[in-house]
């Protein structure tokens, strides 16, 4: 494929279509495309049940013998649990795979993309839709809701709108690490490991109030790997604990602005990488 | 069964062979192994923290009516961790993409029984992890925690309990990955199974800490005599050794001959469905 120089980081072609109508084409196309499978459907689903459930029933099984886990009980963890769990869904229902883009760059898939009349990130992002992903979401509902009934908080329009914002910001927080660690792909061709490393921290450690960590591990989910932002500081907020934190009340009011400040971030650092595409030629 | 025709030294020579050609083929995916440490090494320090702010001040506490203190339970996690880390590598079972695409045929046609290639075609993925278990151990201890075995007797017992260990995992494995004959696709299945066998093997939570009626669930599961037996005969804590190998041994005869009966009725089913 031969083009003449030309600045990809502007997504030119991305204006013919409004941004949100090609995202839902896309996006119908992908689910239609799974969908065809409806033996494997309820199976799929129930695997991603598993896979998150058996954190889960790990939490449930230490906090049934001895109470607590760091002075939070069962409901308070699966609050924040729920949360992390709901946002990574959001995010990874709505994403499709962008975990392929090593894939999709080595085997030349990507020179399609800047050819169509919509933007690069959003192909990418609706490129396949995957089921198991639908189980994420659904166990993070559940234990989200029957958390949220359970906790001692004092639910109105304010707490319920701070909470939808904080699960939504969360969903955008990991949704940005993953653009801001995909964009290398564009230099290196490789960064499985790195987004690997990322979803394993995620889904590790996302989970449990951040509080259980020595400082130096906190401080490094909170300010290299913003993971506090996600699901552990939105729950201090709604459990009345933002007054005692290891950062200041205010930064953990914020957290819903986390996701859509580092949204923009990668929005740029995408951009960025993308000029340093070259076609792998095959 | 075409296996009769072959001497038990051909037979040994096959089995070895078929364990090699999974060993060489793992070692090209070495980085990932890599990554996947990296994964462990993530999973125990975090076991072990949670275990330090759930555990009382004391730093006791009582599991299953013996007295499980806080440094043996972080030990328990961690060689847990480990252990099952080397026993279940992510290539679980070829099965299922050899029934879609049709390379099972070529299998069958193997003068080697179709469970044999199986069996020992796992067993050199697992030993392909081999070294990088090694090089993992000593930075698992350090961000978990060890301690020594209860007393040279259980050190012993641990490494025979090993034994039938490996071979549970290698038999609830091809289970499994035999149901591919039927469902022609086991992605979702084997995600569940591994969940679940994680969950009953005790390679989280160790049995003395679930609540009775789970513990009882669990102890008429195999799962548990695949990383929770050997790490309480490891730590002195499961009663009388030898009767607990016993009752290993009685799993790996009562899985191998769920495995036959599978066998033999999956490979009927080939010829229904066709090349």
């Amino acid at each position: 494929m031969t083009t003449e120089p030309r600045d990809f980081g502007r997504e030119p072609a991305g204006r013919l279509i409004p941004w949100w109508r090609s995202y839902l084409v896309l996006l119908g196309a992908a689910w239609r495309s799974q969908f065809q499978y409806r033996a494997n459907l309820f199976i799929m689903i129930l695997s991603g049940v598993a896979w998150q459930g058996v954190g889960f029933a790990f939490i449930w099984v230490v906090v049934a013998k001895f109470g607590t886990i760091g002075g939070w009980s069962l409901s308070e963890i699966a609050f924040i649990y729920g949360i992390r769990l709901t946002a990574h869904g959001l995010f990874v229902v709505v994403s499709g795979r962008i975990f392929v883009l090593d894939t999709v760059i080595q085997e030349g898939e990507f020179d399609r993309y800047l050819v169509r009349p919509a933007g690069a990130l959003a192909q990418l992002w609706n490129r396949q839709f995957y089921l198991p992903h639908l189980g994420d979401l659904l166990s993070g509902l559940v234990i989200l809701i029957a958390a949220a009934t359970e906790i001692p908080a004092d639910w109105n329009v304010l707490t319920v709108g701070f909470l939808l914002l904080a699960v939504l910001s969360g969903g955008m927080i990991e949704g940005a690490l993953q653009v801001i660690a995909a964009s290398f792909a564009f230099r290196t061709m490789n960064t499985r490991q790195i987004r690997g490393m990322m979803d394993d921290i995620f889904s590790n450690f996302g989970g449990y109030p951040i509080t259980i960590f020595p400082i130096a591990i906190r401080l490094i989910l909170t300010f290299v790997i913003p993971l506090a932002f996600v699901a552990f500081f939105p729950s201090a907020v709604l459990t009345g604990r933002s007054g005692g934190l290891y950062v200041p009340e205010w930064l953990a009011l914020m957290s819903p602005l986390a996701g859509p400040l580092l949204v923009l971030l990668a929005r740029e650092v995408w951009r960025s990488q993308l000029k340093h595409y070259k076609s792998s030629g095959s | 069964m075409s296996g009769s025709a072959l001497t038990v030294r051909q037979r040994l020579a096959a089995y070895a062979g078929l364990a090699k050609i999974q060993i060489s083929a793992q070692t090209i995916y070495r980085s990932n192994y890599l990554v996947s440490l990296l994964g462990l090494l993530f999973k125990v320090y975090l076991l072990k923290e949670v275990w330090v702010a759930a555990y009382p001040h004391s730093r006791a506490t009582m599991g299953h009516g013996q007295q499980i203190s806080l440094s043996a339970q972080i030990a328990y996690s961690t060689l847990a961790s480990v252990q099952y880390f080397v026993f279940n590598p992510w290539t679980l079972s070829g099965i299922p993409e050899r029934v879609r695409n049709g390379q099972v045929a070529v299998d069958l046609a193997r003068p080697v029984r179709y469970t044999a290639q199986m069996t020992f075609g796992q067993a050199g993925v697992m030993i392909a992890g081999l070294p990088f278990v090694i090089v993992a151990l000593p930075f698992a201890i350090l961000v978990g925690g060890a301690e020594a075995p209860a007393s040279a007797g259980a050190g012993l017992g641990y490494a025979v309990s090993l034994v039938p260990a490996f071979l549970i995992t290698l038999l609830t494995g091809s289970i499994v990955g035999i149901t591919a004959f039927w469902t022609l696709e086991t992605d979702g299945t084997s995600i569940i199974y591994r969940m679940v066998a994680q969950f009953f093997a005790g390679a989280l939570v160790p049995l003395w800490f679930m609540p009775g009626w789970l513990e009882t669930l669990a102890s008429w599961l195999p799962f548990q005599a695949t990383t929770y037996t050997p790490i309480a005969i490891y730590m002195g804590k499961s009663g009388s050794v030898v009767s607990t190998i016993g009752l290993q041994c009685v799993w790996v005869v009562v899985l191998w001959l769920i495995l036959r009966l599978l066998a033999v009725r999956a490979l009927r089913r080939v010829a229904l469905q066709g090349g």
